[in-house]
């Protein structure tokens, strides 16, 4: 057994904070795993989507919910799903490939993305100053998630709640993709 | 505060005080700078840009081309700043500028007396001779005695941002068209964005004393405004300014968020906005022009329409005795207005052949003549008729008609139309896609016209885009009176009627250009500079084009018109830039090891958008070659560590995995067993090489390629190009884990002593257990899990071993806590840089994109059994030539000479030209290993050259070095090292 044991580090410490009643946190202990849905089975990924999390499989540019609300599937591709639930341990890939068996390809991607949860009201207000996309209440409603570029980085963004949205993007430029969301907050609080 | 009249929209409880060069004033919330210096009596404002001629207010609004000045002080100091739509803040500092001494007594208005000799092109035809003059001393005479104002020459201070708005309709411009449209398409149920450079929403309603549904035009607005801003589906912007037209519905918008505030408090200043609108109404209004007579530039000569606004909205006078010069009926409003205000009038001159419109206590009325000529040098003292009557005043209002703003729908390429009635340029040709024009934008000058046009431009927009008009009616308003019959310049003898008061272009400039062949309104521009610089001529270009037609005989429309381009009105360079300054450019990508690393002594190289660690510094070392031999030697003599996880990594899954890789890289992957790695060499269609890296094999259909750090992104983007265009029916999947794993190449004789001690047990690293190229899916440190790969890249026996990336932090520092008993090295990608050429492994500088296989000496590597990428177009018979370049190894006859990148090679004697050029060095480093420069490079046919001495020439650091050809792998050619 080595001497050494390693301990995982959020890409940005855990960061927590408010501005004026809007909320900017790293969302620690978020799992993401890349699901591929193999050439022409994607009846069979929908199939296991909806008896291992009882949710629908969302089309390119959505998530849905898994029925105990804890697990997000967001359609990253036409052949790529995300699904993202908390879970503290570096064995993610190998729990969703544990319930979908072998509808799809598994990569874990936790350890690619470092996640932001934004919520309050000025979470709109702030992601205009940096995010092209039309996140109107209406026009990018609950559980939209789209992939798109902000400050050069690629990212997802998903809504979660009526002003709560969950942004990735790649965890090797955390530190950029936070200064970002957090000067935008600074900049309209 | 001597000039102020009753009434107005300013705030008489918010008196707020300023100075104008140092002198005292104070004006009141609500005012402009301009409207504050007309109230404290300022009549001169700036000079001229050529001939230092005095200048006065102008115009009321963004045209306005002679009240520049220079805002704030010290590192806020903003130039070429317009008095017309700067509000006035507690405090505000402004200076005037283009001067030599004061204002009043500017040393370089004697340039005016010289004006005969500098007339339009002047420049071109005097500063010819000789040559060698126009650097050293004209150009810097010429640059220091005409411009405007002057930067500070330090840092902005201030922020800038950016910002993304969408919306079904934007509605650009809050006059009445303006209004009526956005409430109009706002109650159809629209997300509608309102948009007006003015801080005080309601255009030229705020100016006028125009009743709209039984309450001034201004309350009227206010309401309205009152009540857009109050929707939700509204967004209201004010002191924003749409400044271009773009593809697809989107719009520029420049917002001045704090410009008129003491202080910004750390939020930015100015916001460029990208509004991407799916329609836009164009009511942007119409800019007054003048009429160009002798000396029509005197400060209190002022466009009508401007005169107006300042006394009903800023309650201030230009002059105490005013004095009208119209063409239209528009003057005779002027004269009410100020009538009814209590303002003197000297006279209303009408150039029509018309019966009054009105008469005014003490006022001469004049119809049939013109100003000819005006007196006052520094402030209008009288003006001269046509019919030789002189009459005194200190303020000329001028009446020339108006032209619609039909900028932005130039934007696209759209060419405006002229409209004989109105004697203006209106919307004609092709709109920007999804606009509509409503109001005086549109040459609808009548207020009841504009509010109706308003309202019926939004219904059709938002029926077009499937909502329900609203039922909302226009409010009851009048059509004004807006006759007029054009006259474009009245001669005046010897002097100059000035056209362009920006650019100080009189009519005679004009006539002067068009008599030597500049008949194009596009040369007369670039020839006179008329309607450059700040105003774009807002106020010159039709009248300048009026007089090029008289000149030439023509009509307007046959002579032709300039189109606009964006930006409307100027835009800061920092509100483009937004946010991106400094360390804020672009974004950086740290790896996992970034921190431990910085606590180490790194110094960091960008390589992409990565920061990787260039080198080590340990104390004493006296700079980076110390640093870098010693990490060489550390490594090669025990063990050293490198942060590699900056490499692609592309995680590559499906049944057809295999087919896949086989048709990526030149060489065979097909066979590859789990559990192994194989170097491999991908190339373009054309045959030349794209990357190379290694892919490994992690289990049946699951591979992990690497590719080099700079190509990362295309490799991905071309592997995702052949699976979904050349490769369809292959069940092929991947995805990116550049990021997932933090990544360290362990290399060095103890390099396997030092992984035992942080690998778990059960796994068997040894060289039977783990061979040269194996790969596998391992733990570490009690069961994180790991990926490890027997490759190298330093030549030495190494691994790469990778954890996920949260776990990288405590990697490096566990790693080089095992290592401490062999004295383990970090190194940098210097050292990295100096193994890999040691041991002759092409990198960037060779994989340049013009290189082949062969080039490279790995020509063997494209297979003959199979078909790959770029194998057909690789067989073309200039890239297999027998005197293709060949990658060798080069070492200095004089061991003592350092070699230079760069370099060409020549034979020895061999003239240094490109029929003699034999190929270049592409990669130079001192080995600390050899102890003497070496180097990679292509030589012709090098490969059959071994031994040959020939010259490596550099002509930019002028030196001539004889190199020996030698093989590339300087290090342990026959690869027992990395085997061991």
């Amino acid at each position: 057994m080595p001497d050494f044991t390693l301990t995982e580090k959020p890409a940005l410490g855990g960061f927590d904070h408010d501005f004026d009643g809007t909320s900017l946190k790293e969302n620690v202990g978020l799992a993401i795993v890349s699901v591929a849905i193999p050439l022409g089975g994607d009846d069979a990924v929908a199939e296991a989507l909806k008896s291992a999390y009882g949710a629908d499989t969302p089309v390119v540019g959505d998530s849905s919910l898994s029925k105990d609300g804890a697990t997000r599937i967001i359609r990253t591709a036409t052949d790529q799903l995300f699904v993202l639930f908390q879970h503290e341990t570096p064995d993610a890939a190998q729990i969703v490939a544990g319930k979908l068996g072998d509808a799809g390809y598994y990569v874990d991607q936790t350890h690619n993305w470092v996640g932001l949860t934004l919520d309050g009201p000025l979470s709109r207000a702030a992601l205009e100053r940096v995010c092209a996309m039309n996140l109107h209440k209406d026009r990018f409603p609950l559980n939209k998630a789209e992939r798109t570029v902000m400050e050069h980085m690629g990212a997802i963004v998903a809504r979660t709640g009526e002003d709560a949205f969950l942004l990735l993007s790649a965890s090797s430029s955390a530190g950029s993709y936070l200064h970002a969301i957090e000067t935008s907050l600074k900049y309209v609080s | 505060m001597t000039k102020r009249l009753d009434g107005g929209l300013i705030d008489r409880s918010k008196p707020l005080n300023f100075t104008f060069n140092g002198k005292k004033m104070q004006g009141f919330q609500g005012d402009t700078l301009a409207s504050g210096l007309i109230a404290n009596g300022q009549k001169i404002v700036g000079r001229s840009f050529k001939y230092h001629r005095p200048r006065g207010i102008f115009t009321s609004g963004s045209e306005e081309p002679n009240a520049l000045v220079q805002l704030r002080s010290g590192a806020h100091q903003e130039p070429n700043t317009r008095a017309t739509v700067a509000e006035l803040f507690e405090g505000l500092t402004a200076t005037s500028q283009n001067h030599r001494g004061s204002l009043e007594n500017d040393i370089m208005g004697g340039i005016d007396l010289l004006s005969p000799f500098l007339s339009a092109g002047f420049y071109y035809k005097t500063f010819m001779w000789p040559k060698s003059f126009w650097e050293k001393v004209y150009e810097p005479f010429i640059r220091s005695s005409a411009g405007l104002g002057r930067l500070s020459m330090e840092v902005d201070p201030d922020s800038y941002d950016k910002g993304h708005a969408h919306c079904d309709v934007l509605v650009i411009g809050s006059g009445p068209a303006g209004l009526m449209a956005a409430l109009s398409a706002a109650k159809s149920g629209a997300e509608v964005i309102f948009a007006d450079e003015d801080a005080l929403m309601g255009g030229r309603l705020n100016a006028e004393t125009f009743e709209v549904g039984g309450q001034s035009g201004s309350e009227w607005a206010a309401a309205t405004v009152a009540e857009l801003s109050s929707m939700s589906n509204v967004r209201v912007m004010n002191r924003t300014t749409v400044y271009g037209s773009y593809d697809h519905g989107i719009y520029g918008a420049l917002e001045r968020r704090t410009d008129h505030l003491v202080s910004s408090n750390g939020k930015p200043r100015q916001i460029a906005w990208k509004i991407y609108s799916k329609r836009a109404i164009l009511c942007a209004g119409a800019t007054e022009r003048s009429i160009a007579f002798g000396n029509n530039d005197r400060p209190g000569i002022m466009l009508s329409g401007s005169v107006r606004t300042y006394a009903n909205r800023f309650a201030v006078t230009p002059g105490q005795s005013v004095a009208i010069l119209t063409n239209n009926d528009d003057g005779w409003r002027t004269a009410a207005d100020l009538h009814a205000k209590g303002v003197d009038l000297a006279a209303v001159v009408d150039t029509r052949d018309t019966s009054p419109l009105g008469s005014f206590t003490g006022a001469s009325i004049v119809t049939g003549a013109a100003v000819k000529d005006t007196k006052g040098r520094k402030g209008l003292q009288n003006i001269t008729l046509t019919n030789g009557q002189t009459i005194q005043a200190d303020c000329l209002a001028v009446a020339g008609g108006w032209n619609p703003n039909v900028h932005l729908t130039c934007h696209q390429r759209g060419r405006p139309t002229w409209n004989e009635d109105l004697s203006a340029f209106v919307p004609g040709g092709e709109l920007p896609p999804g606009m509509i024009v409503a109001g005086s934008a549109n040459g609808t000058y009548g207020l009841a016209g504009c509010l109706a046009e308003g309202r019926d431009a939004a219904n059709t927009t938002v029926k077009d885009l499937g909502f329900t008009a609203s039922r909302t009616q226009a409010p009851k308003a009048e059509d004004e009176a807006s006759s007029v019959t054009p006259i474009w310049h009245v001669p005046a003898g010897k002097s100059r009627c000035w056209i362009d008061l920006q650019n100080d272009v009189s009519s005679k400039d004009v006539k002067l250009a068009s008599s030597e062949g500049y008949r194009s309104v596009e040369l007369l521009k670039r020839y006179t500079t008329l309607g450059m610089a700040t105003d774009q001529g807002k106020t010159a270009n039709v009248l300048g084009l009026a007089v090029l037609a008289e000149a030439q005989g023509k009509s307007i429309p046959e002579t032709g018109t300039t189109i606009f381009r964006p930006p409307y009105t100027p835009v800061a360079m920092g509100a483009l830039g937004g946010r991106a300054v400094g360390l804020d450019f672009r974004p950086f990508r740290l790896t996992p090891s970034h921190k431990w690393a910085e606590e180490n002594g790194a110094t960091f190289v960008e390589a992409g958008m990565w920061l990787r660690a260039q080198w080590y510094a340990k104390t004493g070392e006296q700079g980076w070659r110390d640093s870098v031999d010693r990490e060489v030697i550390a490594t090669r003599k025990s063990v050293g560590i490198c942060d590699v996880t900056t490499l692609g990594k592309i995680d590559i899954q499906g049944k057809d995995a295999a087919a896949f890789l086989n048709k990526v890289y030149a060489n065979a992957f097909g066979k590859l067993a789990a559990g192994k790695v194989r170097y491999g060499l991908m190339l373009r269609e054309d045959g030349i090489v794209m990357d190379d890296g290694t892919t490994a094999c992690m289990a049946e259909n699951h591979y992990v390629m690497t590719t080099t750090t700079a190509n990362a992104g295309p490799v991905f983007r071309h592997l995702d190009f052949c699976r979904q265009v050349l490769y369809p029916d292959m069940d092929v999947h991947i995805i990116s884990v550049t990021d997932g794993w933090a990544q360290f190449a362990v290399a060095g004789p103890n390099a396997r002593k030092l992984l035992q001690k942080v690998v778990d047990e059960q796994h068997d690293i040894s060289n039977e257990g783990f061979p040269f190229m194996a790969c596998g899916e391992i733990s570490v440190c009690g069961g994180v899990p790991s990926r490890l790969f027997r490759i190298s890249f330093s030549g030495e026996m190494a691994y790469e071993i990778a954890v996920p990336s949260q776990y990288g932090d405590d990697m490096i520092r566990a790693l080089m806590s095992a290592g401490e008993e062999f004295d383990a090295v970090p190194y940098g990608t210097e050292a990295l840089g100096v193994m890999r050429i040691e041991k002759g492994h092409a990198a960037g500088n060779e994989l340049t994109g013009q290189t082949s296989a062969l080039n490279l000496g790995l020509g063997g590597m494209v297979s003959k059994n199979k078909d790959c990428i770029g194998k057909t177009l690789s067989k073309r018979p200039d890239m297999n030539r027998d005197d293709v370049w060949n990658l060798v190894g080069l070492q200095p006859v004089d061991k003592s000479v350092p070699l230079n990148a760069g370099a060409h090679f020549l034979e020895k004697g061999a003239e240094p030209n490109m029929t003699n050029d034999l190929g270049w060095m592409t990669s130079v480093a001192y080995s600390p290993s050899l102890g003497y420069s070496i180097g990679l490079g292509f030589v012709k046919a090098g490969s059959t050259r071994k031994g040959d001495v020939i010259r490596a020439w550099d002509a930019m650091r002028k030196k001539d070095v004889d190199v020996e050809i030698v093989s590339a792998h300087f290090i342990d050619p026959e690869g027992e090292r990395l085997r061991a």
